[in-house]
């Protein structure tokens, strides 16, 4: 058994990168997509159940109606904009968890110096996010009819 | 926890898969019992003593069941959806640890320290199948959110219009949500300072579970976790009564159907364990858990006790919730997520700031939860009753000028 190579960060000593750490992770994808292809397979072999594929039964389900018309129709432009909204939060979001894990870690000794700098950054950034958000509001972006 | 075992990794594998399936086949029994007697019937009770062998004879029946795909389907998507599904939601249980953990070692100063520490850490053992990860909880979310595609798939390579409604609404429920969801664990993150699961348990046995701390963090991680797993009260995207089955409409009752409904209760599992992880400590009970000792087998059986019995606890409350509240419409299910819990979580992302920044004690931010969480109450009722006189108003005005006109 043996210790992994250190490697110096600002906050001291930590272990190098090693592939091997992440193996488990990828025999346990390996294994799930496997199992889910497998089942999917399973369910077309073709003597464990019977086939009998009928006009009626290969139509759109639309409660015992005859299909009227595509179902690829046009959609209320209200789910592109939610979903745009998404976007902006969600990578704002991204941008807090580096900061949240690292702003008040005790290893490292810069918070000392630099603590209240960041403090006054990351509430500038929060309010322009809040900015952001009542703008959205204000566009009647979340009223939803 | 040593280097990399193939033996060790495959063992786990293999018990974590044993797990979830057989926890999701007899949630599904729980859920039907549950449902039984929230409405006063008995519930499956012909297959085996008290219904116990229904999930083999269901998962025997999907397995032999007619598989039927309409002609009208793009097929390369209609059965790539379920693999999609299936595969996410079991993938994101890998940094879970399912039993007692140990965090990984900080940094250290000197090389002698860091050799002690890491020969100490290699000692001890942490029951997940990726011990040890530095980037856990984003791991979980990233995972997660490629369950959007599961969905998305299914409902637009069915090509019919009930599984496209549903499937846009889900999609649009499941981003929204997953706002609030992120936010609210940002607070966590601040006073636990890793994204590392085992050294947030390691942190709440410390000082203290954070449902504690933040139990409006817990309340708004609660409630977008059922929005994320489309469970009631927002399991809009297959609200039977409008939409049949939502975005699996086309599947027959085959096993890709199967599959869609396993991915379904395994997110259940994950998230309740990450509700117990996040915010009720893990395996931790104040101290209660080193009871049978520090190692030993009796203790270990104890940890896992804690754990399980948090773990279930959520799962059933999983299923009472299914049974107590009623659908929401879907403007209010996007309202609830944009204008009511996205602006929570920013105060409270923004109380717990400055309670950490100011080095206030810990329950200042208890206070300011409840605190934040009437206020936004009283806002909601007051704008609730506004909204209702100006309706009322409104109707009033019409029929006057109605009988005005007669």
């Amino acid at each position: 058994m043996t210790t992994p190579p250190p490697v110096l960060t600002p906050a001291g000593l930590e272990p190098a990168f090693d592939l091997a750490t992440y193996y488990p992770m990828l025999i346990f994808a390996a294994v799930i997509l496997s199992m889910a292809c497998g089942i999917v397979a399973a369910t077309h072999i073709p003597f464990l159940k019977p086939r009998n594929p009928t006009k009626t039964k290969q139509m759109p389900y639309e409660s015992g109606m005859d299909p009227i018309g595509s179902a690829r129709m046009q959609f209320d432009v209200k789910f592109y904009l939610i979903a745009i909204l998404f976007l902006v939060f969600d990578v704002e979001l991204l941008f807090l968890y580096p900061w949240a894990v690292s702003a008040y870690n005790t290893t490292g000794g810069w918070q000392s110096r630099y603590g209240d700098l960041v403090f006054l950054e990351i509430l500038a950034f929060m309010v322009t996010l809040t900015l952001a958000y009542l703008y959205a509001w204000r566009k009647g972006v979340f009223q939803w009819r | 926890m040593p280097e990399f075992n193939l033996i060790y990794t495959a063992l786990m594998i293999g018990g974590v898969i044993a797990f979830v399936m057989g926890t999701v086949a007899y949630l599904i029994l729980a859920e039907r019992k549950v449902a039984a007697w929230v409405q006063d019937r008995l519930g499956p009770n012909r297959v085996g003593p008290w219904g116990l062998l229904q999930p083999i004879a269901d998962g025997g029946k999907m397995f032999l069941k007619e598989d039927v795909i309409p002609s009208h389907v793009d097929k390369v998507f209609f059965i790539l959806a379920p693999i999609v599904a299936f595969s996410t939601a079991l993938l994101s249980i890998a940094v879970v640890p399912i039993g007692p953990s140990t965090p990984p070692p900080a940094p250290q100063a000197t090389v002698a320290e860091y050799e002690a520490a890491q020969a100490a850490y290699q000692e001890t053992f942490t029951f997940a199948i990726q011990p040890g990860l530095d980037i856990g909880i984003l791991y979980i979310f990233a995972i997660g959110s490629l369950a959007v595609y599961g969905v998305i798939l299914a409902g637009w390579s069915a090509n019919n219009k009930y599984s496209l409604i549903g499937s846009m609404r889900s999609s649009a429920q499941i981003i929204s949500y997953e706002i609030p969801l992120g936010m609210a664990i940002v607070g966590v993150l601040l006073f636990a300072g890793s994204l590392n699961l085992e050294t947030i348990t390691d942190w709440q046995s410390q000082h203290g579970w954070f449902i504690l701390f933040q139990p409006l963090a817990f309340l708004l991680f609660i409630t977008s976790v059922y929005a994320e797993t489309n469970r009631l009260p927002f399991d809009l995207p297959e609200a039977e009564q409008e939409l049949v089955g939502g975005y699996h409409t086309e599947y027959s009752n085959s096993m890709k159907l199967g599959l869609m409904l396993l991915a379904e209760y395994a997110h259940m599992i994950t998230t309740s364990f990450l509700m117990s992880i996040l915010f009720f400590g893990g395996w931790s009970l104040f101290g209660l858990e080193n009871i049978a000792g520090e190692t030993g087998i009796g203790a270990l059986l104890l940890r896992f006790g804690i754990l399980g019995a948090k773990v279930f606890g959520f799962v059933f409350l999983f299923l009472l919730v299914r049974w107590t509240i009623p659908r929401f419409r879907f403007d209010q299910l996007i309202g609830l997520a944009w204008k009511v819990m996205i602006p929570l979580a920013i105060l409270h992302l923004l109380a717990a700031l400055l309670v950490r920044h100011f080095e206030l004690p810990y329950f200042a931010l208890t206070a300011l939860s409840v605190l934040l969480f009437f206020i936004a109450g009283a806002a909601s009722v007051r704008t609730s009753s506004a909204q209702k006189t100006r309706r009322k108003q409104a109707r009033s005005a019409t029929r006057e000028h109605a009988t005005v006109g007669a």
